[in-house]
């Protein structure tokens, strides 16, 4: 209703410092398993797949600032899409989750993130909204492993997310590092549309710019801060 | 009241009449083509054009041919329906079809309607009294009160009404035909709406229910409209008329067609932002329609009843038309000079008229809800006399006579809704509850519908296991190949990993196929691995892709087994070293689906090996235990792959058939056979499946299932020599044939991995959840799956499954109890429609019996979607409970539907939320806080206090609506 217009670009437009993130992917790549860590620092081994949708908040301090994230988790098999697609409006952070022993749940990242796009009325495309593409159970053996950190990079590359970054639930690998740089893509994006909004004359062609050039610097910090590591 | 001239209910006066003709339609349609300029026929244009989809409204509806009976025309006229979605809200329009048809063809007006006469514009001496211009031809109207050019007559003949001005749809079904009726929030009908038969009707006022989202909704909800086009869940089973009016009109048309009766809908506006809006432009017209302003403000006082109030409050005063297309709203001298005392009595009238109609359609609305209500509960109340204690062992024994039937099923579901059933004879009574055995069957046959059971549900999963034998093959072939895949790329990356990667390979290989191969080195005649692989690649249509994958694990194979494989393994690596990787990627790409991680499996299947190792040693030991119904079922069973479907002799000759792999796109289960072949005893002994029926009836399928399990691998059962477990390969196979479609191995491949990774995460914190029963439920959820491969695997099944298996406890009742659930529950599933209709009654339940809460909702957020509830209607609060109370609740649930209601859960539901009202209210909870909160409370409630509750609830409707 009325928080809906006020939400415009589908994000929040206002300053406020209450994070809507929504992770999608798969049934069974950990999604319910990163929310539980990254809020709780807990890790169930016996934890439900989930039914319908739930969410948790959890306060968390980036640049210095607090932010209060709130995380919905979403039931991960496709036909419940009917039910998890109403939660995605007004959504500010979008987490692309996969698990890397598993190629398809990789294969069907594409699929999460077009119906994302699709759900939560995301007009300016996809650079100028943060989505953050995770790789769960980074701690499976090599052998098992399917999906390659260099297939996660080619991807991203390929779709023109800026974040990414593989991490493990089970071992807290990674966790609040995924979330911790979700939010700071989103203040980077915050920041550009501000400037923007500056910038009266001639927007569209600063946006190409803009973004262009900071999409690089992310992709390269983000890389070199926390995945090779 | 924006609507077109036909609405005022007194045509007495016809100075009035013409008065409002006159002022509505200079407000709404007359406009738009004075401020046009000149060019009548031009604005007609633009005007049908509006009509069409445009950047300012969405059309959401339309339909030709929509009879409405304007005033003074003898005979309802055809026009155009039309519903649009504009930025002000919804709007209905209906165009006379001689408009729709443009100026141009009015030549053919029908005179008769019109009694006209037509002038040339030069020789005409009048101006038209609506549009103030010269027209080009004039027509008098037939109670003369001016002249109108003949757009106007038609422009005054259409309908255009705001759907926020409308508080009450009325709908009239006979069999002739269905009128709808727009009932104004100043109590103004609207001419009937004639629609065509053919449920156009219904699909016009399912747009309207849809259009009216987010900001209002019909009262009642049309039912399950938004499930719209699935065929799921039809047949629920609901009686009452007004579900079985909308139900019917999607699904069988015949029922809707036969449904007459009046229905009444109350058209709700939630956002009170919009209501602002509204007054806010309201007084705006005041402004410009002066005799308008004095109706609505005397409309809502004059009436004090009630049910006015909750009219104006429902449904307030909208802006109507005014932002819409009409953009200039011309003064008439005639307005002025009418006479204001005329007006004042006319409208005296005409306010106490619409005070009557609309108290009228508030009963008849507040009917409709009560007729909605008393399809939830059964409408005779069942006494709670001496149900204390519920269904206790004693009275259950007392009640069973000597040959073991139970006969007084009322009594039974009575004491069960009451009080529950006591946990020691649980077991016992479910499966009455289910409705899985019926109430006076004598033990005997209840022991013989188990047998029959149980052998129903080996046979399935004999079926099965045999499919999954081929998705385990092609698992590991796909694994193979993303892992040769990965290895190659950062081979190629990285040339120095190459040798670290292939001894991963290798270890990996060697730990998927150890069973292999033991059986390879079990069995002299050993042409086995090898040829059952390449019988498998042969769905492929291009064999040489799809084989590539094996040469992994052909070699590790080598390595591993004698080399009694080589032959084999080597003309085929021979034939494909050169293809595999560049058709690696084709092949991934092919069976992507596939490549979900097997890893687990191997191990799982090695556990299950293990027991199959040990069950083995068992029946070795226990031989003699076999009864008479063991050697039958063998016998059967093993005669089973020969005559029943098809046989033996089929599959043998298939089995050597390393030679010309026939290409299309079946599966040729030859490994089995194979098998068969390689143990040379094609008679040998029955199944390990057929073994277990012998045995006591609770140990039996659990340990069945793990034999039958190892038997997916096929080429496990490696170290017992008997030839059962051997032939246990061969009867699923041949018992389809052994012949089983791509399509049917790849859906039940991608049921079977959602089915795997829910399995493994069900429950587990439960202790009986141990591996060993989590494989029991994964082979329910299959043989379930297998048997409803159309519904396929949805998450939240495990969760149905798991506590009857706790119950029951073994696998073969479990399944036919979870079978009988599911009756019921897969309509609450994304392919059925209930739980749209949960939604919906929660809706009118609330709004009724709490309707304080359900005020605090709508402002709230708006949570009266009631999302919050799914799992606790998908899963029938499994997880809302602990399990102790998930049985009293289930129990509860099932009784109830002889009992009390058939939607129990709804009144479970609402008993949770009426537990926490006060926590809800003092809050203020918004839609996100309450998901928080249930998902927080999960598992905490007070169980009995809600049960309780429930019950006291269902007791509130029924008394309700026994009172009407």
């Amino acid at each position: 209703m009325g928080e809906d217009s006020e939400r415009v670009y589908g994000r929040s437009a206002n300053k406020n410092s209450l994070l809507k993130i929504v992770i999608l992917g798969d049934g069974g790549v950990g999604k319910s398993c990163l929310m539980s860590r990254f809020i709780s620092n807990h890790f169930d081994d016996h934890s439900f797949h989930t039914i319908g949708v739930e969410f948790m908040n959890k306060s968390i301090e980036v640049n210095g600032k607090q932010y209060t994230l709130q995380v919905w988790d979403t039931a991960g098999q496709e036909r419940f899409k009917s039910l998890r697609t109403p939660f995605y409006r007004g959504t500010d952070i979008c987490i692309l989750a996969y698990s890397v022993d598993d190629r398809s749940s990789f294969g069907n990242i594409k699929m999460w993130l077009n119906e994302f796009l699709h759900y939560a009325g995301v007009k300016n495309g996809i650079e100028r909204f943060p989505f953050m593409v995770v790789g769960n159970k980074s701690d499976v053996p090599s052998r098992e492993r399917e999906v390659s950190h260099d297939q996660l990079k080619q991807w991203c590359a390929d779709n023109k997310i800026a974040s990414y970054i593989e991490t493990s639930a089970k071992n807290d690998n990674n966790v609040v590092e995924a979330f911790t740089m979700a939010v700071q893509r989103w203040i980077e994006l915050e920041q550009i549309a501000e400037k923007e909004m500056g910038m009266l004359e001639n927007p569209d062609s600063i946006t190409l710019h803009g973004n262009h050039g900071t999409a690089a610097n992310i992709r390269a910090t983000c890389c070199s801060r926390f995945s090779e590591a | 009241m924006s609507a077109g001239t036909t609405t005022p209910p007194s045509v007495r006066r016809p100075i009035l009449n013409f008065g409002r003709s006159l002022n509505t339609s200079s407000d709404d349609t007359g406009s738009s083509y004075t401020g046009a300029g000149n060019a009548v026929g031009s604005t007609a244009k633009d005007y049908v054009e509006s009509l069409h989809q445009n950047s300012r409204a969405t059309l959401l509806y339309g339909k030709n041919n929509v009879r409405v009976q304007p005033k003074d025309v003898a005979e309802p006229m055809p026009g155009y329906l039309s519903l649009h979605q504009t930025a002000a809200g919804l709007i209905i329009k209906w165009t006379p079809n001689q408009l729709m048809n443009g100026y141009a063809e009015s030549e053919g007006v029908d005179k008769s309607l019109l009694r006209c006469h037509l002038v040339h514009a030069s020789a005409c001496p009048h101006k038209c009294v609506l549009c103030s211009m010269a027209p080009v031809c004039t027509v008098f109207r037939r109670r003369c009160l001016g002249p109108l050019c003949i757009d106007c007559v038609y422009w005054a003949m259409s309908l255009q009404v705001c759907v926020w001005e409308v508080v009450y749809v009325h709908v009239h079904r006979a069999r002739g035909a269905d009128a709808l009726i727009l009932v104004g929030q100043d109590g103004v009908q609207r001419p009937p709406i004639h629609f065509p038969k053919g449920g156009h009707l219904l699909s016009f006022l399912s747009n309207l229910e849809t259009g009216l989202l987010p900001h209002g909704q019909l009262d009642p909800p049309l039912w399950s409209q938004r499930g719209a086009g699935k065929v799921f869940g039809r047949g629920k089973g609901r009686r009452r008329p007004m579900p079985s009016l909308c139900e019917s009109g999607e699904t069988e048309e015949a029922e809707w067609e036969e449904a007459a009766g009046d229905y009444v809908f109350r058209i709700v506006n939630n956002a009170i932002a919009d209501r602002e809006a509204m007054r806010h432009s309201l007084l705006e017209r005041s402004v410009q329609s002066p005799p308008r302003t004095p109706r609505l403000p005397l409309a809502s006082t004059s009436t004090t009843s009630s049910d006015s109030s909750t009219m104006s409050v429902d449904c307030p005063p909208s802006a109507g038309l005014n932002g819409h297309p009409p953009p200039m709203i011309p003064h008439h001298p005639i307005e002025q000079s009418a006479s204001i005392e005329l007006v004042c009595s006319t409208m005296r009238r005409q306010i106490i008229s619409r005070a009557f109609y609309g108290w009228l359609a508030y009963c008849r609305h507040l009917s409709t809800v009560r007729t909605h209500l008393s399809g939830l509960v059964h409408l005779n109340i069942v006494p709670r006399d001496d149900t204390e204690g519920g269904l206790t062992e004693e009275l259950w024994r007392s009640m069973t006579d000597e040959r073991g039937a139970v006969a007084d099923k009322d009594e039974v579901y009575r004491l069960v809704y009451y009080g529950g059933v006591q946990h020691d004879i649980r077991r016992e009574v479910w499966p009455y509850l289910l409705g899985y055995y019926e109430f006076g069957s004598t033990t005997e046959e209840r022991a013989e519908q188990d047998t029959a059971n149980r052998r129903q549900y080996e046979t399935t999963m004999s079926d099965w296991l045999c499919v999954e034998a081929i998705v385990r093959q092609r698992d590991r072939e796909a694994t193979a190949a993303s892992i040769a895949r990965l290895s190659e790329a950062s081979g190629r990356l990285k040339p120095a990993d190459n040798t670290s990667c292939e001894h991963k390979d290798f270890h990996f290989n060697i730990q998927v196929f150890e069973d292999d191969c033991s059986v390879i080195s079990d069995n002299p005649p050993v042409v086995s691995p090898e040829p059952s692989e390449i019988e498998q690649k042969k769905p492929d249509t291009k064999p040489v892709l799809s084989r590539a994958p094996s040469i992994d694990e052909v070699d590790n194979i080598e390595m591993d087994s004698e080399d009694k494989g080589k032959v084999n393994g080597e003309t085929e690596m021979g034939d494909n070293r050169d293809v595999d990787l560049d058709s690696l990627k084709d092949l991934d790409e092919e069976e992507e689906v596939h490549i979900k991680s097997t890893v687990e499996n191997p191990d799982m299947r090695r556990e299950s090996i293990a027991e199959i190792k040990r069950l083995a040693e068992g029946i070795v030991q226990k031989g003699g235990g076999r009864g008479p119904l063991c050697s039958v079922d063998s016998a059967n069973i093993n005669l089973n792959g020969n005559d029943l479907r098809s046989s033996l002799d089929e599959s043998q000759p298939i089995m050597p058939q390393e030679i010309p792999p026939p290409q299309h796109t079946s599966v040729i289960i030859t490994n089995p056979s194979v098998d068969l072949a390689a143990s040379g005893s094609p008679a040998s002994g029955g199944t390990t499946a057929n073994v277990s029926p012998a045995r006591s009836p609770l140990g039996v399928v659990r340990e069945e299932s793990h034999s039958a399990g190892a038997s997916f691998d096929t080429l496990e059962p490696s170290n017992d020599p008997r030839p059962e477990n051997r032939s246990n390969c061969v009867s699923p196979a041949s018992s389809n044939g052994g012949v089983y479609s791509n399509e049917l191995v790849e859906s039940f491949a991608l049921n079977l991995h959602r089915i795997e990774k829910d399995v493994q995460r069900c429950d587990r914190n439960y202790p009986f959840f141990t591996d060993e029963n989590l494989d029991k439920l994964r082979n329910i959820m299959c043989t379930y799956v297998w048997e409803h491969l159309e519904m396929g695997y949805m998450q939240g099944m495990c969760d149905l499954a798991a506590p009857l298996l706790v119950m029951m406890r073994e696998e073969a009742a479990a399944h036919a109890l979870f079978a009988r659930l599911m009756h019921h529950a897969q309509h609450n599933f994304p392919s059925g429609q209930a739980m749209d209709a949960h939604f919906a009654d929660m809706r009118s339940l609330i709004q009724i019996l709490d309707c304080e809460l359900y005020e605090l909702m709508h402002a709230h957020g708006d949570y009266t979607h009631f999302y919050f509830c799914y799992r606790w209607f998908l899963l029938d609060f499994k997880r809302e409970l602990l399990y102790q109370d998930v049985f009293a609740a289930w129990e509860l649930i099932w009784a109830s539907r002889r009992v009390a209601s058939e939607h129990m859960v709804l009144f479970l539901a609402l008993a949770l939320l009426e537990t926490y009202r006060d926590v809800i209210l003092a809050n203020a909870m918004d839609f996100t806080d309450i998901i928080k909160f249930f998902n927080e409370m999960a598992e905490r409630h007070d169980a009995a206090a809600v049960l309780s509750l429930a019950r006291d609830l269902v007791l509130q409707v029924q008394t309700l609506i026994e009172n009407k």
